[in-house]
């Protein structure tokens, strides 16, 4: 088990997915740390000396992931609210924001535009 | 009151009386199918074994838990790596082959003999281990089937052996490039150039296939103080230096070091053994160094070094932008990474073999990407070597790579095709002793087999007579 970030990883897992983990951090974000401490796409945790992954959470550190990222998609909501558009209005209300029909077929809405996004 | 019995005629009748008319059954037979056994319609069953159950058919789920379905997946999944060693594993014998009698056993100066064209050669047990070693082998080879592994020696064998001799002799270095269509025999040809270099005490560094150097799949890192950025391969310049360690260990026990190497971290001294050298690499991290000092001290000249055989597998795949990326995320050309670098350096010529030797590589044509500036390169030296008119290139392509047009400029083209119907028969009969080809060996079976395998191809011939037998 190797700890990144003060996240505990298996050995087996692949370096390229378990950055992927981490939210607001996808492919092309990761290749290119990947490719920043010259790790190929097929290593996996386990064969990462204890050098490479203090310098990926040191990396990881710097970054906007997880929460940080998480509180900018937060923050930019409630700027709309705040402005009193419309797109901020129906983000409180947890509808869909752009045009589409609220007949049916909302839920990705509903679990996704509150002013407190989590997700 | 009673119904007339004339109305009972509209009733429709409970039981059919149509009595079904009789159809004689014509019974037909072909005297023979072309169609295989196993594309024959199934059996039919007896009439009287096909009552259903009434519990038979789809029934409604009530439980929320689904019973497993029997005849799933049972047993133990294959532990990690264990079907890769399966896929890659090499069996050299086959028990159950009858020995061949009367084969001669490879020699140093065999395989470079005219006279031996067109024979069937065993391997001895030393050569067998130590091309184990340097994977000379290839699992899609059909050396599991026979009692002992042997080969052929065709006519381009003695063509390439006898030309590493020539160069052995004159301390020259022979840069050659082995070409042709799929299944001819190109690695096998390289296998044979390497059991020629084990006999004859040179020194043989093999990368089996280009592609575990190029296709993102074993580490990397660059090399510090290089310019333009070099990258090294640990974990496999570690497992190349042991492979070269135990295929060559009786030369290198023989041969002292010339140089002192304070790049290394274990302290080498001036005199001491290559063996010990090439022993100082135990671990990934370094490994390349270890096998770059190792290569300056078989380059070193005046110390009584032997020839050298540097052989590569696949060369399409070395000749290429590889799929690793440098640290500002550009792709890097496979010619940046050192061990690549080394091999095309040899093989453009600027290295100078000290005892002379020889740099082979062979193309592939079952797995390899498209590169256009190689073909064109071979195509131009073959046209060179036979007078004619060399092909330029396309100048509406943009594909085309002056590093790899350069790495190739000054090497030879060997082409390999099908076998002589001579050699074929040669082959064949050594089949039919193993017992593995169940007829007799004559004009017709060997010319039949010989057309079938597009003209002498000899994987193709294989197929041909052989596939049937394939465990």
């Amino acid at each position: 088990m190797v700890f990144i970030l003060g996240v505990n990883f298996n050995e087996h897992k692949l370096v390229q997915k378990a950055l992927e983990t981490f939210y607001a951090l996808g492919p092309q974000t990761s290749v290119r740390i990947l490719a920043k401490y010259s790790i190929h796409p097929r290593a996996k945790i386990g064969t990462l000396p204890p050098k490479v992954i203090t310098a990926l959470t040191a990396e990881l550190s710097t970054m906007t992931i997880e929460n940080e990222a998480r509180r900018v998609v937060q923050d930019n909501i409630k700027r709309l609210r705040d402005m009193g558009t419309y797109r901020g209005r129906r983000h409180a209300m947890g509808l869909p924001v752009r045009g589409q029909r609220t007949r049916n077929q909302i839920e990705t809405a509903k679990r996704l535009n509150q002013v407190e996004r989590r997700g | 009151m009673s119904v007339p019995t004339t109305l009972r005629c509209l009733v429709r009748p409970s039981v059919s009386r149509h009595v079904p008319r009789q159809v004689a059954a014509v019974v037909w037979a072909a005297p023979f199918s072309t169609s295989s056994s196993l594309a024959a319609n199934p059996p039919k069953k007896k009439a009287g074994t096909q009552v259903a159950s009434i519990r038979s058919g789809k029934k409604m789920q009530l439980g929320k838990f689904k019973k497993k379905a029997p005849g799933g997946r049972t047993g133990k999944a294959p532990l990690p790596g264990e079907r890769k060693s399966v896929r890659k594993r090499i069996q050299l014998s086959n028990s159950n082959a009858l020995p061949v009698q009367g084969l001669a056993e490879l020699t140093p100066e065999y395989m470079a003999d005219k006279r031996n064209a067109g024979t069937v050669v065993s391997l001895p047990g030393t050569v067998q281990d130590q091309l184990r070693v340097v994977e000379a082998f290839k699992p899609t080879q059909y050396w599991g089937m026979f009692r002992n592994p042997s080969m052929l020696v065709r006519a381009e064998t003695v063509d390439l052996m006898s030309r590493m001799q020539q160069s052995a002799e004159k301390k020259q270095t022979l840069k050659l490039v082995v070409s042709g269509d799929r299944i001819t025999g190109k690695s096998m040809l390289l296998l044979q150039g390497m059991a020629h270099g084990l006999l004859n005490d040179w020194i043989v560094i093999n990368i089996p296939e280009a592609q575990e150097l190029t296709t993102a799949s074993t580490e990397y890192a660059p090399i510090p103080g290089t310019n333009p950025v070099q990258y090294m391969q640990n974990n496999y310049a570690l497992k190349l230096v042991q492979a070269v360690r135990k295929a060559n260990e009786k030369l290198l026990t023989r041969l002292t070091t010339a140089y002192s190497h304070p790049e290394l971290p274990q302290n080498i001294p001036i005199n001491s053994t290559l063996m010990q050298l090439a022993n100082s690499a135990k671990e990934a991290d370094g490994a390349w160094f270890v096998f770059h000092a190792l290569w300056q001290e078989l380059m070193a000249k005046g110390q009584g070094r032997p020839p050298i055989l540097f052989t590569l597998d696949g060369l399409q795949h070395i000749m290429k932008v590889s799929d690793y990326r440098s640290a500002a995320f550009n792709p890097i050309h496979s010619h940046d990474l050192a061990l690549v670098r080394l091999f095309t350096d040899c093989l453009a010529g600027s290295y100078q073999f000290p005892a002379g030797g020889a740099v082979l590589a062979a193309t592939s044509r079952g797995n390899a990407p498209r590169t256009p500036s190689m073909e064109l390169a071979l195509s131009q030296r073959e046209a060179e070597q036979t007078g004619a008119e060399p092909p330029k290139h396309d100048p509406f392509s943009r594909d085309y790579d002056t590093r790899v047009e350069a790495s190739l400029k000054n090497v030879q083209v060997m082409k390999v095709s099908g076998v002589s119907k001579l050699e074929a028969r040669a082959v064949m009969e050594y089949w039919a002793a193993s017992g593995l080809l169940r007829k007799t060996v004559d004009e017709a079976t060997v010319t039949e087999k010989w057309t079938v395998g597009g003209h002498g191809v000899l994987g193709e011939m294989e197929r041909a007579s052989l596939l049937t037998m394939r465990p």
